[in-house]
């Protein structure tokens, strides 16, 4: 057998010597990545459709809803109601955010290539929840600053007019961020359970949906706590529960009603509220850390 | 039962996942065995356990995850052209699981919706509820199997469909429940056993056969659309 005759020639390959940039630019990197892939941004049409589709719909809301103030003078729904109001809208925006977000991820197996950066296995999930998170604050955000332009340049007493309307926005806006996180902690965990974006999709609204004829049940039992705590057993209510309970004074004027009657509770919706977040991020690390194994 | 069937359950039920379906029907007899317990006046729990989490959740959920499961699972891995070149004309394909999205979403939700119907007012309106829920479960199911075939993204039109048009439109705009699906349910389920609880503004004629015309057409929409189905890869 002959020797081998091969050579290998210097072709001028080089090792990358700059400056690399850190687990902080990696986290932005993601967390960007993720909120334009929550509105089908740098995507084709087609990853548009459903996400701008809410969008349209919860804007032309809050846009009949101003020109009705503007014209009749008469506030249908003030901020918070307004939010309460499209929660079926922001179910169905997790439902087809979350599974974009992480299930794709899992199907393709591109996760060991993620992990392979310096990026920890924590981090990656907090990410996405965060761009997440972001999504539902801009969805219903948005709308309400739609409602508050209105309502300002409409206003008949000047910039006192205006203050106060802003003084209504920011609660509303706090408001919109507790949806956002509760629903994102909760969404993203189930997607994250399966890589199936048709099968996520279908277990986030089974968890948002089953959980909200339960309040209406346990509402009517015969027990005054019962009814005071059943806001307890789905996101939705809760969200409702801790809105009346903090935000009383700015969110309900006078004569209005909250969703939920939370009674003396307030604290323990609070704290629900927290648990529920807190325990959904810590089953959604515990979650990432058995998937990078693989 | 035909090879295509018992594959298809087989998918549906071979895999862990399928005990994802169970919590929602649980929930339903769990809250309906409670407030009878707790002797809560029928009228108040009726309701809200029946239409609003039975027909108005459970079953377009349950079909939903069931109908776009038969086919559109294969679909989306694939494994679709194994049964297309199959010697098998496609209504040989199409029926069968049609056939097994009904028959498994109708016991999943007939059965917990009976027990309720029983524990609200009489057997007879939980037979009612049953039959109409099972007529109800075929008309889903052509729909979500007919979705499956018509876009690559079925779970989340089904989810417009129930969601937005069925949840938020029906409750404002009362022309879309002529519309809907849950209403010919509830209008069948009236007639079969006249109470107080169940109530909507469709006629049962138009019940009836809208039910009909939704089950048949969209079965033979699928057949067709099986008939000349070009085999893409993944989109995004």
């Amino acid at each position: 057998m002959p020797e081998p005759t091969g050579v290998i020639h210097d072709i001028g390959y080089q090792r990358y010597t700059g400056p690399r940039l850190g687990r902080r630019h990696v986290f932005g990197a993601l967390y960007l990545h993720g909120l334009r892939t929550a509105f089908g941004l740098g995507r084709t049409a087609k990853a548009k459709i459903f996400p701008w589709l809410v969008v349209g719909i919860v804007t032309v809301t809050a846009a009949a809803l101003t020109a009705v103030r503007t014209q009749i003078g008469q506030v249908l729904l003030t901020y918070a109601q307004f939010a309460d109001a499209m929660s079926w809208l922001v179910i169905f925006f997790v439902a087809v955010v979350a599974p974009e977000l992480v299930s794709r991820d899992l199907r393709s197996g591109v996760l060991p290539l993620y992990f392979s950066r310096p990026l920890p296995r924590g981090d990656y999930a907090l990410a996405k929840l965060a761009a997440l998170v972001t999504a539902l604050w801009l969805l219903l955000g948005g709308p309400q600053l739609v409602m508050f332009l209105g309502a300002a340049f409409t206003t008949k007493t000047g910039m006192r007019g205006v203050w106060n309307e802003l003084l209504d926005l920011l609660p509303g806006l706090l408001y919109a961020g507790l949806w956002a996180v509760v629903f994102a902690s909760v969404g993203l965990l189930v997607a994250s359970l399966t890589g199936k974006r048709a099968f996520a999709a279908g277990g986030i609204v089974a968890v948002f949906l089953m959980t909200t004829p339960i309040v209406g049940t346990l509402s009517i039992m015969p027990s005054r706590t019962v009814n005071e705590l059943a806001g307890l057993a789905s996101p939705s209510t809760l969200v409702q529960g801790v809105g009346a309970w903090a935000l009383r004074d700015w969110l309900l004027t006078g004569e209005q009603s909250a969703g939920v009657s939370v009674g003396r509770f307030g604290p323990v919706y609070a704290a629900a509220a927290l648990l529920l977040v807190a325990g959904s991020i810590v089953l959604l690390l515990a979650r990432y850390r058995k998937v990078a194994t693989r | 039962m035909s090879t295509v069937s018992w594959i298809t359950a087989r998918g549906l039920f071979g895999r862990r996942r399928f005990l994802m379906l169970l919590p929602l029907p649980a929930v339903l007899l769990v809250l309906a065995v409670t407030s009878r317990a707790l002797g809560v006046d029928p009228g108040q729990w009726g309701p809200p356990v029946l239409v609003g989490l039975g027909l108005a959740v459970v079953l377009p959920v349950v079909a939903l995850i069931v109908g776009t499961g038969v086919l559109g699972a294969e679909i989306d891995d694939g494994t679709v052209v194994h049964i297309l070149t199959k010697p098998l004309p496609r209504w040989q394909i199409v029926l069968p699981k049609l056939a097994v999205a009904t028959g498994v979403t109708a016991v999943t939700v007939a059965v917990p919706l009976y027990v309720a119907g029983v524990l609200a007012h009489s057997v007879r309106l939980g037979l009612a509820l049953a039959v109409a829920a099972s007529l109800g479960a075929l008309a889903y199911s052509a729909l979500f199997v007919a979705l499956s075939l018509l876009t690559r993204r079925p779970v989340l039109l089904g989810l417009v469909y129930v969601l937005i048009w069925e949840g938020l439109l029906g409750n404002v705009v009362s022309g879309t429940k002529v519309l809907s699906i849950q209403q010919y349910v509830i209008a069948l389920a009236d007639r079969l056993a006249p109470t107080e609880l169940l109530g909507t503004t469709v006629s049962v004629t138009v019940a009836a056969v809208m039910t009909a015309l939704v089950s048949v057409g969209f079965t033979v929409l699928a057949v067709d659309r099986l008939r000349s189905y070009s085999v893409a890869g993944e989109t995004s």
